[in-house]
């Protein structure tokens, strides 16, 4: 049985279809890879799958139970953690404090809290800077303190909405490491991402999205090679050309 | 000495003075004033619970405070109930009213709340002002009962109300000081600092803005069952006016919202300064305080929203690495 | 039951009323739209435009007709005032701040009027618009029925303003995205205090109206703000037309609910109008958002 599995899923915003019958499945201890031209409906299916708003129709199922239409805060409790593209830090609160309000998710005490969030903003070299408000954060710093969060929540599927974006290579190369060691601890990961570099050697499965349906779901080495993909990325008059040489 | 210690050193210090003072100043005045300071502080102290650290800012607490009083005392001069239960059922259902209130207003956000936690007050004074069964505008009179600690009325001295009413803060600053260092506390900052990554991170928002209301409506209904104790006589304008729900608020923002000591200093500076100006300016209705008032919440708002704790702060940034 | 006669008295009245209410509502949307800070002071702002009226009929026996422009041009620089020394200070403020200070500016204003000018009742007697007309076993008052005349030429004249000129685009564009207008060279700043300025000046004008058939006292302003409020949330936030006309429908409803429930309940019958608007339909009849 799939971790999480996601049936029919469509999403209309008035009259705008922004996800069309989208199949997928994310196995246990993968990593798997979303992504798609800008506004293929990347973000949309996450909202829906974390419980941001409901899907139009289709459903999500998480650990062989129905989790459609859930609220996020449920969402979050039965154990999918989600980050957001423009992180969402609590900036008049401490590094240290914004990690325990994730930690509180699994835990009543706040001794508990304090020592899960310690072990987390370890784990993601965050504990240095513990005391410091996340308002005056670096942005790389705050993206790991987002990381920080929705690890801290103890999840059993992990969604990156574009961890990547607007980070330096070296800040890359080090949110990819991290990544690495999260699945290692055995969190399954399901990211949305633009940047290529990352995305394909990490990934086990990268699923396409185009014009909010699926278009393409493969190994990396195959995605790249796909038509379709191609086509939806850069348009037909390069596929034709393309074919002509 | 370590920071702790001095803490520590410093609390004991505080206590020992609020606990002779009264028997040092032996004059009502001072009496007096120490009790609106302990009184305003618990209105500040509860106010804070659900504006300062869940950021829901409600301008209608005053219903909360008049519930407290009148309940009280209705039950004291139809059912002729202690006021101590009676204090405790106007806390029952200002939770009550909590709910009800929270449960639609909640759903809204920012500026639209503060109206309606405005329309909701003004409704409540209103109602007031034309329940006649209540007293309506003339509002009611305790009856004068033999001094005693079950009746809680005593006319010879202030000092058995002093200690109540140090009781009572004492007990609204436990409080705040445990939910600040719990889940309770977290998830409010939480809420207030961004309800949607809140509700990404696990957090059910509207059961925990209700815990936050229904803690603050508590203690400030009890607030109001003491003060008609105190004062022996209530109407509307007295318990339900919109500068009653106003004054905590201010006063929890020049301390320092969000903190546990925030709302305590905001009411040391804000009530000698305003029983004073009532005073010296005297006549004239309760206008010169106000006009202070007024000043003085633009002045904080403008320069230093996060109040004397947030100045404070400032300079023991330096220290830090 | 009530005979048509008293319910075509009830709803003109009402009607009257409501376009007071309108064009205070008018002031608050524009500013409220603009940057999203609600001007909590906006009550006290039309008590000042009304004893304004009342201080240059008493003082210099200057009809409140008369004096109108000067309202207008006072509450204008009031507004411009309170922009640049308190609300550009506010702008990326915590939201507490940002209430409290227009409330705290309210508090201050209409304690100070109360301290100058004692909370008494004053009434302008006998200024050039009084009296009433009769329409069958209808009265109709003068300065009621002139102020809605005026008020509705305000409105035009400010919707003719905002839509049709290029200051008036500019402001529009400031309130839908004040980064790209500051990209066309639009400055911000300016726009925010003129979008005060004009906000001030409609209470201006309202207050000149009134103090033509209303009690004028410090305290009068607020229950005016609070209508304004539900007036905004009506109408739908960011849409001046929508604040006109539910400012209309208020003043209708509100007439009537005195007619028929009960005139101690119907100001309190105007909150609940409130609450249902915010919770059935936050957008309002004709809002952006």
């Amino acid at each position: 049985m799939a971790l999480l599995e996601v049936k029919n899923l469509t999403k209309d915003f008035g009259g705008l279809r922004a996800n069309d019958q989208i199949n997928l499945k994310v196995e246990e201890g993968e990593i798997v890879g979303l992504i798609g031209p800008n506004g293929a409906g990347k973000t949309t299916l996450f909202n829906c799958i974390a419980g941001f708003y409901p899907p139009s129709a289709g459903e999500v199922w998480f650990k062989g139970e129905n989790i459609t239409a859930l609220p996020a805060n449920l969402i979050c409790q039965r154990g999918i953690a989600r980050t957001f593209q423009l992180v969402r830090v609590f900036k008049d609160m401490t590094v240290l404090d914004n990690v325990m309000v994730a930690a509180f998710n699994r835990t009543n005490k706040a001794s508990s809290a304090q020592k899960k969030a310690l072990e987390v903003l370890d784990f993601c070299g965050l504990v240095t800077k513990k005391n410091m408000l996340a308002g005056g954060l670096t942005i790389a710093d705050k993206k790991r303190l987002e990381f920080a969060k929705a690890l801290a929540t103890a999840p059993s599927l992990l969604m990156l909405d574009e961890a990547m974006a607007g980070l330096n290579q070296t800040e890359t190369a080090e949110a990819v490491e991290l990544i690495k060691k999260v699945r290692a601890s055995g969190i399954t990961i399901f990211l949305v991402e633009h940047v290529m570099e990352v995305v394909m050697p990490i990934s086990h499965r990268v699923v396409v999205l185009n014009y909010g349906r699926k278009i393409a779901e493969d190994i990396p080495e195959k995605i790249i090679q796909n038509e379709e993909v191609i086509k939806a990325y850069l348009g037909e008059k390069y596929h034709a050309a393309r074919r002509r040489y | 000495m370590k920071k702790n210690t001095y803490q520590w050193f410093l609390l004991a210090a505080g206590v020992a003075v609020l606990m002779v003072y009264p028997l040092v100043l032996k004059l009502p005045f001072p009496r007096h004033l120490m009790i609106m300071i302990f009184l305003y502080a618990t209105l500040g102290l509860a106010w804070n619970m659900i504006g300062g650290y869940a950021g829901q800012i409600s301008l209608g607490h005053a219903v909360y405070f008049g519930t407290g009083a009148y309940t009280s005392t209705l039950l004291l001069m139809k059912l002729g109930v202690s006021p101590w239960a009676g204090m405790l059922v106007g806390g029952l259902l200002s939770i009550g009213l909590a709910f009800l209130i929270g449960y639609p207003c909640f759903k809204l956000a920012g500026h639209y709340f503060a109206i309606a936690t405005i329309a909701i007050g003004e409704i409540a004074q209103h109602w007031m002002l034309n329940w006649d069964w209540a007293g309506a505008a003339v509002g009611l009179t305790l009856p004068i009962l033999p001094e005693s600690l079950i009746n809680l009325q005593f006319h010879t001295t202030k000092l058995p109300y002093y200690y109540i009413a140090l009781a009572i803060f004492a007990l609204t600053i436990l409080v705040t000081y445990a939910i600040d260092r719990s889940k309770l506390g977290y998830y409010f900052k939480a809420i207030k600092g961004d309800l949607e990554a809140a509700r990404s991170l696990g957090i059910n928002v509207a059961r925990y803005k209700f815990y936050a209301l229904a803690l603050s409506a508590f203690f400030t209904s009890i607030c109001g069952s003491f003060y008609a104790q105190y004062v022996l006589f209530i109407d509307p304008d007295s318990v339900f006016p919109l500068m009653l729900s106003i004054i905590p608020c201010l006063i929890a923002t020049l301390g320092g919202v969000g903190t546990v000591w925030g709302p305590v200093i905001g009411a040391y500076i804000l009530i000698p300064i305003s029983e004073f100006t009532r005073i010296h300016f005297g006549g004239g209705g309760k206008g010169t305080d106000l006009i202070i008032y007024g000043f003085l919440i633009m002045i904080i708002s403008i320069y230093q929203p996060f109040g004397v704790i947030g100045l404070t702060k400032r300079f023991r940034k330096k220290e830090q690495p | 039951m009530f005979s048509s006669e008293i319910i075509l008295q009830t709803i003109i009245s009402g009607l009257l009323m409501g376009c007071i209410y309108a064009l205070v509502a008018v002031g608050l949307c524009l500013i409220w739209g603009l940057m999203e800070i609600v001007n909590f002071a906006h009550g006290e702002m039309l008590m000042l435009g009304m004893f304004t009226a009342f201080w240059m009929f008493t003082l210099y026996h200057i009809d409140p007709l008369l004096s109108l422009p000067l309202c207008l041009l006072l509450l204008f620089l009031i507004g411009v005032a309170t922009y640049f020394i308190i609300i550009k200070k506010i702008l990326k403020a915590p939201f507490l701040a940002q209430i409290l200070a227009t409330f705290g500016l309210g508090i201050f204003l209409r304690y100070l009027a109360q301290f100058l000018w004692t909370p008494d009742f004053r009434m302008i007697k006998n200024p050039l618009l009084s009296g009433r007309i009769g329409l069958g076993g209808i009265f109709i008052g003068i300065p009621e029925l002139t102020a809605s005349a005026i008020t509705v030429l305000s409105f035009v004249f400010l919707y003719w303003f905002i839509n049709k000129t290029e200051i008036g685009t500019a402001l529009l564009a400031t309130s839908e995205d004040r980064e790209a207008a500051a990209l066309m060279g639009i400055n911000s700043d300016r726009m925010f205090a003129l979008g005060w300025g004009i906000g001030a000046a409609c209470l201006g004008v309202a207050g000149a109206l009134m103090s033509n058939f209303y009690y004028i006292f410090p305290e009068v302003g607020f229950p005016f703000a609070l209508i304004a409020y539900v007036a905004v949330a009506l109408g739908g936030f960011g849409s001046i037309p929508g604040s006109f006309i539910a400012g209309i429908i208020i003043g209708l409803v509100e007439s009537l609910a005195g007619l028929f429930i009960a005139p101690a309940f119907k100001y309190s019958f105007v909150f609940v109008i409130y609450l249902l608007v915010v919770f059935i339909r936050p957008q309002g009849l004709w809002g952006r958002y």
